[in-house]
């Protein structure tokens, strides 16, 4: 395909905007954004660091009390990790808001169902691959260093759970993802989930009865239960963090769309 | 043969007085040349120019780039370069990933890249954060990005914003190439002078409604009346003279004995007094300048006057 020649010569059918072609643009926008890049890597650094600090001290009194489900217990630094998460799919949606650098984006991909479902899906690929990366990580990390109370990745759920756990930060990121496009600004987003996500979901979650049990971030946490306990089970739970991850990617898509750039 | 073509366009923003931006704006700007778009601020250039590309949405009316609407272009960057605000760049990006990122999007080949950088002589900065470049680099960025595609058309908002003299002189060879290569060049500004000297035809905005959309040449010759100042000794018989060949004449406003006569050259109030035997002191031709005709015509409708009238 030649674009330097006279544009008369230009074959006009051919459409020069693909899938293919957005999907790596925007991986190119995710990868030279420092706060990007980086809030992907920490979702890494942050489940080997955490499980480093926490389990070599407390990991196995902790896990002697038995008050504690055996396998939730070794994803411990999910609640680190996940706003690791959280801070990626914000950026990756605020890097668009900053300076209206939106206008470059949709000049360049006018149409807008294209470049969103093209933002969503390679943030979605991101977070997906880092975040099945960090849940062999943590419980890897974390069997390391329990002795007696190591659990082994052919017993009932392990596998699962790492897995599962890559799909729950997937749709922690969605989820931040669409309320950045919904909000326009990764600081209202953090500001907002976070210390929901610290407080409100911990301090409710302590209670664990109700209304508590639907917040998206208790019930797609079920995964990583061994047994869960509640009216959610390890899919069921996480079906509910999806479904909530897809009303806010909606909500995101309709401020795409309707507002202008 | 690609042109941007505006009609009955119209954009209204919700809000406490409901203002429109653009208001029922009709034009076409035809390739082969270089249209100066002029206004004041906020007389709806920049809104006109998103309109064009689909980032607003129009409240009436159409815009279309060669028949199409923007949205609907197969491919985008191949057809028309924008260059909206340098600032719109991510700080954290080099200059040449932002351009790297806007290539891919259109399937362009990465060598466009170096192509551009190295026509805008931004090759050195190429690698460094656009958080450490100037307003001049930027400027730069900006246009490196409107030429990614080697497009048809150019649409450029205030190119020469920033830009040392040096930049300015390059950016007018620029954009008088591009027009002589066949391309839609549209440059939006709120100078008069700076615009005529690179553009052919003017399109004249105030308070998102047209103004004039006339040839370059033709706006001066229409609003720049020649006239000649002149100092005598002999004031008297001077005017005397002068009213009897049909000139009009007035004391200029200086104060200090000049007179000034409307529709006349130097050489032609020379020849007469020297024929005359008046003394003459001082004789210069003072064409009314560009800025003044095109300041008369859009002071009307320029949104934020120096006097204000409703206070």
């Amino acid at each position: 395909m030649s674009v330097t020649t006279a544009p008369a010569s230009a074959p006009a059918a051919v459409r020069a905007v693909t899938v293919r072609s957005v999907l790596h643009s925007e991986w190119i926008k995710i990868r030279s954004v420092r706060s990007s890049f980086g809030s992907l890597l920490a979702v890494l650094v942050a489940a080997l660091g955490i499980a480093l600090a926490v389990f070599p001290a407390i990991g196995q009194p902790e896990a002697a009390t038995g008050d504690i489900d055996r396998l939730y217990w070794l994803y411990y630094p999910m609640n680190f990790v996940q706003i690791a998460a959280l801070a990626f799919g914000a950026t990756a949606a605020s890097s668009e808001y900053l300076n209206g650098a939106l206008r470059n984006s949709l000049a360049a991909v006018p149409r807008r169902g294209l470049f969103y479902g093209a933002k969503v899906a390679v943030v979605a690929a991101c977070a997906l691959v880092a975040g099945v990366a960090a849940g062999f990580v943590m419980f890897f990390t974390a069997n390391a260093f329990l002795g007696e109370y190591a659990v082994g990745i052919g017993e009932r759920g392990a596998l699962r759970s790492c897995f599962g756990a890559g799909l729950y930060l997937m749709l922690i990121t969605l989820f931040s993802l669409g309320l950045t496009f919904l909000l326009r600004s990764a600081v209202a987003v953090l500001s907002l989930l976070i210390p929901f996500l610290l407080l409100v979901s911990f301090v409710i979650g302590g209670v664990s009865e109700g209304a508590a049990t639907w917040l998206p971030d208790r019930a797609g946490q079920q995964i990583l239960f061994q047994d869960p306990t509640g009216p959610l089970g390890p899919w069921s739970g996480l079906g509910v963090t999806a479904l909530s991850a897809a009303a806010v990617l909606l909500a995101g898509w309709w401020a795409v769309r309707r507002r202008d750039a | 043969m690609t042109s941007i073509d505006v009609k009955n366009l119209t954009k209204e923003y919700a809000g406490r007085r409901a203002a429109r931006a653009v208001d029922g704006l009709s034009f076409r700007v035809e390739p082969g040349r270089v249209t100066g778009f002029l206004g004041p601020n906020g007389a709806g250039k920049s809104t006109t120019m998103r309109l064009v590309l689909g980032l607003d949405r129009p409240t009436s009316g159409t815009a279309t780039i060669g028949g199409r609407p923007y949205a609907e272009l197969d491919r985008p960057l191949s057809t028309v370069g924008a260059l909206l605000d340098a600032q719109a760049a991510h700080p954290s990006r080099t200059g040449r990933d932002h351009l790297r990122f806007l290539a891919a999007s259109n399937g362009l080949p990465a060598r466009r890249v170096d192509e551009v950088l190295a026509e805008t002589g931004l090759e050195p900065a190429a690698r460094r954060r656009i958080r450490g470049y100037s307003l001049g680099m930027r400027q730069r960025l900006g246009i490196a990005a409107a030429l990614l595609g080697d497009p048809r058309v150019l649409m450029l908002d205030e190119p020469a914003n920033g830009l040392d003299p040096e930049g300015i002189v390059w950016i007018r060879g620029l954009l008088r190439r591009l027009a002589a290569e066949g391309r839609t060049v549209l440059v939006s500004s709120h100078l008069m002078n700076e615009t005529a000297t690179f553009a052919d035809h003017l399109v004249v905005l105030g308070r998102g409604r047209l103004l004039a959309d006339v040839p370059v040449r033709e706006f001066i010759d229409a609003h720049s009346r020649a006239r000649v100042r002149v100092r005598t000794g002999d004031p008297v018989r001077l005017r005397a003279t002068l009213l009897a060949k049909g000139w009009a004449v007035g004391e200029a406003p200086d104060g200090e004995g000049r007179w000034v006569v409307e529709g006349a050259s130097a050489e032609e109030i020379g020849a007469v007094t020297a024929r005359e035997g008046i003394p003459v002191f001082e004789l210069a031709d003072e064409r009314a300048s560009l800025e003044q005709a095109y300041l008369a015509l859009t002071s009307d409708a320029a949104e934020f006057t120096t006097v204000s009238q409703e206070v």
